[in-house]
């Protein structure tokens, strides 16, 4: 008996979901392991997790704002890794986004919100979409692979913008606080409903409007199209003569960009000003969502919140349990392992069987017959 | 086309039996295996002995079969008919593992070596005795057995540093130190100098002088004769004849026997008057190339033959504009080069069917509208908007009209057989109703039916197009050109149309680069 591997013709229809379930529930299964070889007590740490994150009406909305950073910067990785461009860069572009804003922000402080809300996405657009061209460029030009370039600017813009923060940028009212003044109300988005919703802020709507775009955009259009056939690989598109080097800084500029915004709305709708504690990890996040969502906009929307409510649960499980910040990061990555190995069932069925035994004798032998013992 | 050519019929059922010494048992022994892919039949009741302390030659044309063959030999795919013999005993290789205990070593074109590390931890990688490592006595080791083989190097080289010859060396070196009994190189000069070919000729004769067994796949046919005692050749998957390479008279007769002249098809054609020139080369030099000059017009059939590697694909990647032509003239349509791949129109212009059909002309992860769309996609766009639904109703009459099965544009390209894949990429190519269609290998592995139907499709492109035919199979080419073009190592050897019996009958020795 052995296993007998076969690509599958048909997809696996609601089979999908029964992976995808078992592969997060192995995932919860060995966090809890975790947590009781670390002497916690392993189900305990699950219930405040599911308690903490799905429980309570505030913290499905806790949830609901912290997957907002991060559905946009996956939809923004999402874009490039269609066309198999690694994009690994979206927390320094959330950075440069926020930088950007916040020079926005602070220079047309006298502005009304109508008018400087819009310059500040744009000035976060354009910051984090640069930040994005500049892998792209080095790949095209020098043949830099853009996983490590991406990778790599990432603490380029952190440290930039800190050092902004720490310097040029500190509120001389912030008692020595690494922050920038609060931003004009003109610069700040407001909540949708204080009482009733929440920290829900208005910057809600740009994920309909990305989510919609994004599809729009990759089913309708032929840019779209062209993405999508590039993914096969640089030598199809010469065959098919697709504007691979475009394309390549589209998907950077475009991902870039949607990281920038999703800076600028963290920054003006939580915090209102910049600090270094805007800078959480929602861009690696991101990563594990656009890769668990296999891309598509829906699935991207629904794991953006899963995960943001996870990590809203972990903080819950820090505070009660006293368990190592790191729990959140490594919740994440097991997730991703283990759907990642799920993904396998979904492309190859494994079945047992029994191979074929050979025959005993040849045909037609040449002397062999005779020496054979 | 020559006398041998019936007796050659060696059917596999019964090989030769004066090849190989009779008494002394096969290294290694294929018996009638057969292994088919959905709809090809890549190797065909193969049966065949490898003798130790001899050299055998596999000889083949690209889709022969040759690689279906490899992969068998080492444990990748299991024949679906038939067995294999490793000194005699049957043997089933669950894994890649099992073939190289059994003695079966490969050595691939693509080396699979460590760069970072030296020439005597890459061959010792994971074969160390115990836990501690002895440099010393590893490098020595090496250097014994590189020694003995006549394999010169230097064991504390970094790889990294090494030629691409050398680093071949270190491949054969770990087989050798597995003590491999059969060495099968795959298309080894690929990556070497003539120098360096040399050195490993003289490696190959050094090994089998000390009873290892070695194949050696090729279809370079000076190398063939000069370092096979053997050879085989394999041809639409099957063993199209085994004898001595001391029977061989020349290359031209071993080119003859490779690309054949068995019609495994027979098809009518009417001619159709040539029209317009299409297609206008002149002293085309550079990148491969070597002052090649032809044309083409409306409504002839224009074969490029040669074996693989002459310059074929140069030419192509010229004509469909992936590379600039260095030296000479190329006009397509009437435009020079620059021009027409600089305004280049979706229709009538140009269409490429190109030899890779599933890598290139298509894209595996996409379905059949998304595939049409691929080079049709400006016929089927508003500004930026696409008009899917337009682009599914065509290639669903398209799969109607060409019998493409499945007839479901929702397949993937992947899901297709290369046959159906093949007249699929034939529909959408044509569609775009081109004046010059370039295609290469066109009916490389497909069965007799899905042949016949490429051959029609492009026996009826002629009435609006001229056709550039690049195939390494000369029965093809004779069935379906006006005109036949013979390249070798770069240049056209000489042109002739298709009723000049006298040239035809010499192409074998064109192919093999002789004149006269």
């Amino acid at each position: 008996m052995n296993l007998v591997i076969r690509k599958r013709e048909k997809s696996l229809g609601w089979g999908v979901l029964v992976v995808y379930l078992v592969a997060l529930a192995l995932a919860l299964f060995v966090c809890a392991l975790l947590l009781t070889l670390s002497g916690k007590s392993g189900m305990g740490g699950l219930a405040i997790l599911f308690r903490a994150a799905f429980g309570q009406g505030y913290s499905l909305l806790d949830s609901l704002v912290k997957a907002i950073p991060i559905f946009l910067c996956a939809l923004g990785v999402a874009l490039s890794f269609r066309m198999q461009v690694w994009n690994i860069g979206a927390e320094g572009q959330f950075a440069l986004g926020a930088v950007g804003a916040t020079w926005a922000a602070l220079t047309f402080s006298g502005l009304p919100g109508f008018a400087l809300m819009p310059l500040m996405f744009l000035c976060a657009m354009a910051c984090g979409g640069a930040w994005g061209l500049l892998p792209a460029a080095l790949r095209l030009r020098l043949g830099v692979s853009e996983i490590i370039s991406s990778l790599m600017l990432n603490y380029i813009g952190i440290l930039l913008l800190e050092y902004l923060v720490f310097g040029f940028w500190k509120d001389p009212a912030s008692f020595g606080f690494p922050m920038t003044a609060e931003f004009s109300s003109g610069g700040q988005i407001a909540r949708i409903a204080p009482g009733v919703l929440g920290k829900l802020h208005w910057g809600l709507l740009a994920c309909p409007i990305a989510g919609v775009a994004y599809s729009v955009f990759l089913s309708r259009t032929r840019l779209g199209f062209e993405l999508a056939a590039c993914g096969e690989g640089e030598r199809v598109a010469r065959y098919a003569q697709l504007p691979y080097a475009f394309l390549v800084f589209l998907v950077m500029g475009l991902g870039g960009a949607l990281a920038g915004l999703a800076g600028s709305i963290e920054i003006s709708a939580t915090v209102g000003r910049l600090q270094p504690t805007v800078m959480v990890g929602y861009g690696y996040t991101a990563i594990v969502v656009a890769w668990l969502a296999r891309l598509r906009p829906w699935g991207i929307a629904f794991t953006a919140y899963l995960l943001a409510a996870f990590r809203v649960g972990a903080e819950v499980m820090q505070l009660e349990m006293q368990v190592p910040a790191a729990i959140g990061p490594i919740m994440e990555g097991l997730i991703l392992l283990c759907v990642l190995a799920g993904q396998f069932f979904l492309t190859y069925s494994v079945s047992l069987g029994r191979a074929p035994k050979p025959e005993a004798a040849c045909p037609g032998g040449n002397g062999a017959e005779e020496a054979r013992p | 086309m020559n006398g041998h050519e019936g007796s050659e019929r060696l059917t596999s059922a019964t090989p030769r039996t004066d090849i190989g010494v009779a008494d002394v048992l096969p290294m290694v022994r294929l018996c009638g295996v057969s292994k088919r892919f959905v709809q090809v039949l890549a190797n065909d009741r193969i049966s065949l002995s490898f003798m130790p302390g001899r050299i055998k030659a596999l000889l083949g044309e690209n889709g022969a079969g040759k690689s279906t063959l490899m992969a068998m030999l080492a444990g990748r795919f299991k024949p679906d008919a038939g067995h294999m013999e490793v000194a005699g005993q049957p043997v089933d290789f669950a894994s890649p593992r099992e073939a190289i205990a059994a003695g079966i070593g490969m050595v691939y074109q693509h080396f699979m070596l460590v760069e970072n590390m030296t020439v005597a931890e890459n061959v010792l990688l994971g074969q160390e005795g115990g836990i501690m490592l002895n440099p010393t006595a590893m490098r020595r080791r090496v250097a014994e057995l590189a020694e003995r083989f006549g394999l010169g190097i230097d064991a504390r080289a970094r790889v990294g540093d090494l030629s691409m010859g050398e680093r071949q060396r270190v491949e054969i070196l770990k087989l050798l130190h597995r003590e491999s009994k059969i060495l099968i190189f795959d298309e080894p000069t690929a990556v070497l100098t003539p120098v360096e070919a040399e050195s490993l000729f003289a490696a190959l004769r050094a090994m089998s002088a000390q009873g290892k067994s070695i194949v050696f796949i090729s279809h370079k046919l000076e190398e063939v004769l000069s370092v096979a005692d053997e050879i085989a050749i394999l041809r639409r998957g099957r063993i199209e004849g085994e004898f001595l390479a001391s029977e061989v008279e020349s290359p031209a007769e071993l080119a003859r026997r490779m690309v054949g002249r068995d019609v495994v098809l027979e098809i009518e054609r009417e001619a159709v008057a040539p029209g317009r020139l299409v297609l206008d080369v002149k002293h085309l030099s550079g990148g491969g190339l070597d002052d090649v000059s032809f044309d083409l017009r409306r409504g002839e059939i224009l074969a490029i033959v040669g074996v693989a590697g002459n310059g074929q694909q140069q030419l192509v990647e010229v004509v469909c504009g992936l590379e600039k032509p260095r030296g000479g003239q190329v006009d397509i349509l009437g435009q020079d080069w620059v021009n027409f791949f600089q305004s280049r129109a979706w229709k009538g212009a140009l269409a490429w069917i190109p030899e890779d059909r599933a890598g290139l002309a298509t894209c595996r992860g996409l379905n059949l509208t998304d595939n049409l769309l691929l080079t049709t996609r400006q016929g089927f766009a508003h500004g930026q908007w696409l008009e899917r639904s337009r682009a599914s109703e065509t290639a669903q009459g398209l799969v109607r009209e060409h019998n493409v099965q499945p007839g479901n544009i929702e397949a993937q390209a992947w899901q297709l057989s290369g046959g159906n894949l093949q007249k699929f990429v034939l529909a959408r190519e044509l569609y775009r109703e081109p004046r010059l269609v370039v295609a290469e290998q066109p009916t490389q592995g497909l069965d007799v039916a899905a042949t016949e139907a490429v051959w029609r499709r492009l026996l009826e492109v002629r009435k609006t197009a001229g056709l550039l035919l690049v195939t390494g199979d000369l029965a093809e080419a004779l069935q379906l050109a006006d005109r036949v073009a013979v390249m070798f190592r770069g240049r056209i050897m000489n042109q002739f149309p298709v009723s000049d019996a006298a040239q035809v009958e010499r192409i074998g020795s064109l192919m093999a680069g002789l004149k006269d």
